[in-house]
């Protein structure tokens, strides 16, 4: 069963289109692997998932809710990492998730749970605006797991990270369906991180969705299409180079 | 139930930010002056009010012309930069809370900013007049019924200037336009006051109760008459426009 | 050179409009309060320029020195609001050329608007005083030459001098912004010491120097004595809080 689908989904800005057409099967109880080089509309496409930006043609569901008239209900279900992490400044990390957690009617036990799976705890007394980058994206992933929501959307929740917490993130959301039972959409611009993480991917670039199904899918076709198979990175990047010669790097 | 907990949550966010700092601090300055110059509320025959009044007046005329209406220009901005400046606001969008409802919290604190800013004036104003008591040799306290119904007729009646300076910080993205015009928009009160249009400007209307008082306690001073109509429903209006406004435009710009 | 830069700075922040509007705010003043109420000025037999200065600088004034302080905040917001200037203090560049660069557009800045405002006092005193009985005549005689020479000087003399008195409150405005990290803190502060200006009384000479109070001093009031005074005192200022500004940032410098 899919959790979230989109129908042709398009977001137009004046003069680019940033999404086009793009038709999405996230089944539920998986990690989804969203994957793109920059620019090429994965963020725009979470952010209408998360109802932060309106669709210009087609819309989408998620969890059987439509947007915009289940907003509210869709919200309720969602946590969400979204671009530049999104704090108070002003206040500690602690209280940043606090708030977060009175707004979502959560125990108070939800705040100590979400520092404790990114590994904040020892920080939380920190004000927000003095931690380091990959600090602040912990913080950043802390709020969207705070109650441990049954779906997850996390835009590039790796940046910034030093190589002993990607690793550790990574796993925590490779472990994330099985532990709390939750369907998770995760993007990045690197297969390779994809590849360790995700049930099923889907590869989008300048707007369009050019692949979506399960890795060894994309391995069967791109060999079936003659494009190098046994380094996936190489295959992504044959796959982009052949859209954008196709697309004549205009959009 | 809900609405009281996000009011909550909006004065925790101004932890920190040093307004109530900012606020005491106008409100020692507001005073000063009127202890340093406490001999001339004796000067004051021509106008036939009694020394003590007159040291009210004064110091809460300048209040409600133009350190209350500014400070509360300043906790606008204060509000709006809190949610801009680490995308903050961002990460308010995508909970499951009605945008309309967040603006309205919001709009209570900036009343409970203005509270405490009265609040503050008013605890001042006894304070420095128990000082000007000493330094004259002449009782200048007034009974605190007297002086606490006045602060609280003045505060009802900034309601809606401070709805409109909500839907300036609300509507218009660029602070410059936001602060500029709300600014702006307090140094005509002094003219508005004057005309027979002074209920179409709400940002006059504290000035106006204070200047209609001013007449009152002053025997000698012309009386100006506050008829409820067309004033308050005029304010009703003017407030619920504004209100209306923020809470369509609140968050609009984040989710183009 | 570095004026260009800190020009670049404030592309799109809406600085520039917003100055120009707020001058033609100001500017309107005179027109609005001459349009509704002539005949009470009309009949004066003094200098025209005088009349327009004594009825409306308090306010125009007032609505400069907001705008100032506005634009003082903006400017330093645009560094700090995406630590911009975390980035600018790691360049082989003093940052005190950063302030003094902010100081040189703000005062360009407020010539623009004192240019503005000079505009609409020449329609004025065109269009109220011209006339062939009117003040302007009375006072400059019926040689047009020779008028007009007398009027031009007059004005440029008038706003040369409102120019000089606003210069101390664009170093001071600028110094408080820099100093503070929050908009809302500078601004609050800011205006905080606009009102305390407002409440001086004019017979003070002490008092009115006040960098902040300054800028409601009219060269049409002053003797000569006087002019010579006030206008030492606000050169005094900017050396001063200048001065002021260079020690802070060494101290800031030093204990970051």
């Amino acid at each position: 069963m899919n959790i979230i689908e989109s129908r042709h989904l398009t977001k137009r800005y004046a003069g680019f289109t940033a999404v086009s057409n793009v038709n999405l099967h996230i089944p539920k109880g998986t990690v989804y692997g969203f994957l793109g080089p920059n620019g090429a509309g994965k963020s725009t496409t979470m952010k209408m998932f998360l109802g932060l930006t309106k669709p210009t043609e087609g819309d989408f569901i998620i969890d059987g809710k439509k947007y915009p008239k289940d907003r509210i209900q869709i919200l309720k279900e969602i946590g969400s990492f979204i671009e530049a992490p999104a704090f108070y400044g002003n206040l500690t990390g602690e209280e940043n998730l606090d708030i977060l957690r009175r707004i979502l009617a959560l125990p108070k036990s939800a705040v100590d749970d979400a520092l404790e799976l990114t590994g904040l705890t020892q920080w939380r007394k920190r004000l927000a605006r003095k931690y380091s980058l990959g600090m602040k994206q912990r913080l950043g992933l802390a709020g969207a797991l705070i109650g441990r929501p049954p779906i997850l959307i996390l835009d590039e929740p790796t940046n910034g990270l030093d190589p002993v917490g990607i690793h550790e993130i990574r796993s925590l959301i490779r472990s994330l369906p099985k532990k709390f039972d939750c369907t998770v959409l995760v993007s990045s611009h690197l297969l390779s991180e994809i590849e360790l993480m995700a049930d099923n991917i889907g590869i989008l670039n300048r707007g369009r969705l050019l692949f979506e199904g399960t890795l060894d899918e994309l391995k069967q076709g791109a060999a079936e299409k003659g494009y190098p198979t046994d380094n996936l990175e190489d295959t992504f990047l044959a796959l982009i180079e052949e859209d954008n010669l196709r697309g004549g790097g205009v959009r | 139930m809900k609405f009281i907990l996000l009011t909550g949550v909006e004065w925790k966010k101004l932890r920190r930010s040093r307004i109530l700092l900012i606020m005491g601090m106008a409100a020692v300055m507001l005073w000063i002056p009127s202890i340093i110059n406490a001999h001339l509320n004796f000067e004051m025959q021509a106008e036939g009010i009694s020394p003590e009044h007159n040291f009210l007046i004064q110091g809460f005329m300048g209040m409600a012309w133009f350190m209350f209406p500014a400070g509360m220009v300043v906790s606008t901005v204060l509000l709006a930069q809190t949610e801009r400046s680490n995308h903050g606001i961002l990460r308010m969008l995508v909970l499951p809370v009605s945008t309309a409802k967040l603006c309205m919290a919001k709009f209570v604190i900036l009343l409970i900013l203005a509270a405490i800013q009265m609040m503050m004036m008013t605890g001042m104003y006894f304070l420095s007049a128990a000082v000007a008591s000493r330094t004259q040799g002449y009782e200048f306290l007034l009974s605190p019924i007297f002086v606490l119904k006045l602060v609280g007729v003045l505060y009802v009646s900034a309601f809606p200037m401070i709805a409109f300076f909500w839907m300036l910080s609300v509507c218009i993205h660029t602070p410059i336009f936001s602060v500029g015009l709300g600014l702006a928009s307090i140094v005509p009160s002094v003219l508005m006051i004057n005309t027979k249009l002074w209920f179409v400007y709400p940002m006059d209307y504290p000035f106006y109760i204070i200047t209609a008082e001013y007449g009152k306690l002053a025997s000698n001073l012309s009386e100006i008459r506050m008829e409820p109509v067309p004033w308050i429903p005029a304010a009703a209006v003017f407030t619920g426009i504004c209100l209306a406004a923020a809470c369509v435009y609140f968050g609009k710009e984040e989710r183009r | 050179m570095k004026l260009t830069l800190e020009y670049k700075k404030i592309k799109r922040t809406g600085i520039v409009p917003g100055c120009l509007a707020g001058g033609i705010l100001a500017a309107a003043v005179p027109i609005l309060e001459l349009a509704v109420r002539s005949e009470q000025y009309t009949q004066l037999r003094q200098s025209p320029l005088r009349t327009i200065m004594q009825a409306d600088w308090q306010m125009m004034s007032m609505l400069n020195m907001l705008l100032v302080i506005t634009i003082a905040c903006m400017m330093y917001h645009t560094e700090y609001a995406d630590n911009a200037v975390g980035r600018m203090i790691t360049l082989p560049l003093r940052e005190e050329k950063i302030f003094f660069g902010k100081c040189f557009l703000l005062s360009g800045m407020c010539a623009v608007v004192l240019i503005i405002e000079m505009l609409s006092i020449i329609f004025c005193t065109l269009r109220w005083f011209g006339g062939e009985e009117g003040a302007y005549t009375a006072f400059y005689g019926a040689s047009f030459a020779s008028a007009y020479m007398k009027f031009v000087r007059d004005l440029a003399y008038n706003f040369g001098y409102c120019f000089c008195m606003l210069l101390p409150v664009v170093i001071l405005s600028l110094l408080v912004a820099s100093a503070c990290k929050n908009m809302w803190v500078s601004l609050g502060i800011d205006v905080v010491c606009l009102f305390m200006a407002t409440m001086i009384p004019v017979r003070y000479f002490a008092l009115s120097v006040f960098p902040f109070a300054l800028p409601f001093q009219i060269l049409e009031e002053a003797n000569a004595g006087r002019a010579v005074q006030y206008l030492t005192a606000a050169m005094i200022e900017i050396i001063i809080i200048g001065a002021a500004e260079t020690v802070f940032l060494k101290v800031r410098r030093a204990a970051a």
